[in-house]
């Protein structure tokens, strides 16, 4: 099963302000601006980005209703995926996730009475996560291109159609614990900068931008994370 | 004076807040009329983070610059009148979530707004929550979470205070990412915050503060 380190990352400034909860209907004070480039060349100085990526690409024997068939593995039972990506012919299921050094140093702020930092340095972590998904849909995009199909994009735990509760059934499907993943007895992830993701592969996928997920879920207008259209 | 504190910590000028109070301070003026008028512009920011105007990080900024404040002022109150809080609070997240950075805001801004915290971590068992509106004698218990699975947690926990005679002496508070009213009916708490602010301003009313 592939798993990929080293991976390097681009935080591009208006994804890490979007992620400290900046909606670009306000001005954001330099006093901000400067704590957030300075934590960025922390983060790059201290080494607290640990991108990796596990990854599996399996061949789908059979999609019926709620189970889904993946060649060399058992059937998954009472899964929603399968209504998702009913044309595919391949699934890939990925965990992606930047490691537990930069919720420490949150954690290690706030602790030390620097909350400002420590959430600051939070947002930097989800925009990192946010980009090391990117970098884990080119590589499965790449790998379907090469065998002529396409990717959709990517699906989530969490997300419209894919109750979390499925997060179970999924981790079992990569070598998670490989780079460092693990559930915990509530099904979240560990450490908690990490994300799941499945992707459909076959010759016509559906394609859909962050954008229209935003608007197709329940928090669209009160998440401050959101990304409009 | 009074004038130009209210609004340089309302428009978060740290440095210049700062040089304010030390003036004043210098000049023998009373330390609880400079917090008071801190307060007044704290509200100011509130309204602004309401607003749009601010976002989270400019009010935890605020924050910051208040317990800066509030740490340059307190040697000049008497001891009755550094140790008066507004009121007890216990806080944490429910019981499977392990999410942090939220409550650590809210926990904060209650810190600096003047409330006594409890700080109980996340992924807090609900007997810990009894446990300790029994052993503080909180009267306001905030319960964070922030996926959906909190909201069992925090139903689980309102009904072990229930079931522990404590329900009927606290007010509760919810909040987190998917937090709504319908979620506040489920669990039985007593409201939500959507947001930090919402936690103190909620807090403040509990505790009959104008």
């Amino acid at each position: 099963m592939p798993v990929v380190h080293d991976i390097p990352l681009s935080l591009k400034s208006g994804e890490v302000l979007r992620r400290e909860g900046f909606m670009g209907y306000s001005k954001v004070r330099p006093e901000i601006r400067i704590l957030i480039r300075e934590l960025l060349a922390i983060v790059q100085k201290a080494h607290l980005l640990e991108p990796a990526i596990a990854y599996e690409i399996y061949t789908i024997i059979e999609i019926r209703q709620r189970q889904l068939f993946l060649a060399g593995k058992p059937l998954i039972p009472d899964l929603s995926l399968p209504s998702l990506l009913p044309q595919a012919k391949e699934l890939a299921v990925a965990v992606c996730t930047i490691g537990p050094r930069l919720e420490k140093q949150v954690t290690d702020y706030t602790s030390q009475g620097e909350p400002l930092r420590g959430m600051l340095l939070d947002g930097i972590g989800s925009a990192a996560v946010d980009s090391l998904m990117e970098e884990a849909c080119k590589l499965i995009t790449s790998e379907a291109l090469s065998r002529g199909y396409e990717a959709s994009s990517p699906i989530s735990p969490g997300m419209l159609g894919l109750p979390i509760t499925e997060q179970w059934q999924l981790l079992k499907l990569v070598p998670a614990q490989e780079i460092g993943v693990s559930l915990t007895s509530a099904g979240i992830m560990v450490p908690r900068k990490s994300v799941s993701l499945v992707i459909g592969i076959g010759p016509r996928m559906a394609k859909w931008t962050r954008a229209e997920v935003c608007a197709r879920c329940h928090l669209k207008k009160t998440c401050p994370y959101r990304i409009s259209a | 004076m009074a004038k130009d504190l209210v609004k340089t910590l309302a428009d978060l000028k740290e440095q210049e807040v700062m040089e304010i109070v030390k003036s004043r301070l210098s000049a023998g003026d009373d330390p609880l009329k400079i917090l008071e008028d801190a307060r007044k512009g704290m509200e100011i920011v509130g309204k602004r983070f309401a607003s749009s105007e601010y976002f989270i990080p400019d009010l935890v900024y605020s924050g910051e610059i208040l317990r800066a404040v509030t740490e340059l002022v307190k040697p000049k109150l008497s001891k009755t009148t550094e140790s008066k809080k507004l009121g007890k609070v216990v806080f944490g997240t429910v019981a499977g979530d392990i999410h942090d950075i939220g409550k650590d805001i809210v926990v904060f801004m209650l810190d600096v707004n003047g409330f006594e915290v409890y700080d109980l971590g996340v992924d807090v068992p609900v007997q810990k929550f009894v446990e300790k509106i029994k052993e503080t004698g909180a009267p306001i218990v905030g319960l964070s979470g922030f996926l959906t699975l909190a909201f069992d947690s925090m139903k689980q926990t309102i009904e072990a205070m229930k079931a522990a005679g404590v329900r009927d002496k606290v007010k509760v508070m919810i909040g987190g990412g998917q937090i709504s009213e319908e979620v506040r009916k489920y669990t039985g708490a007593d409201a939500y915050g959507k947001d930090a602010m919402a936690g103190v301003a909620l807090a403040k009313q509990w505790a009959g503060v104008k």
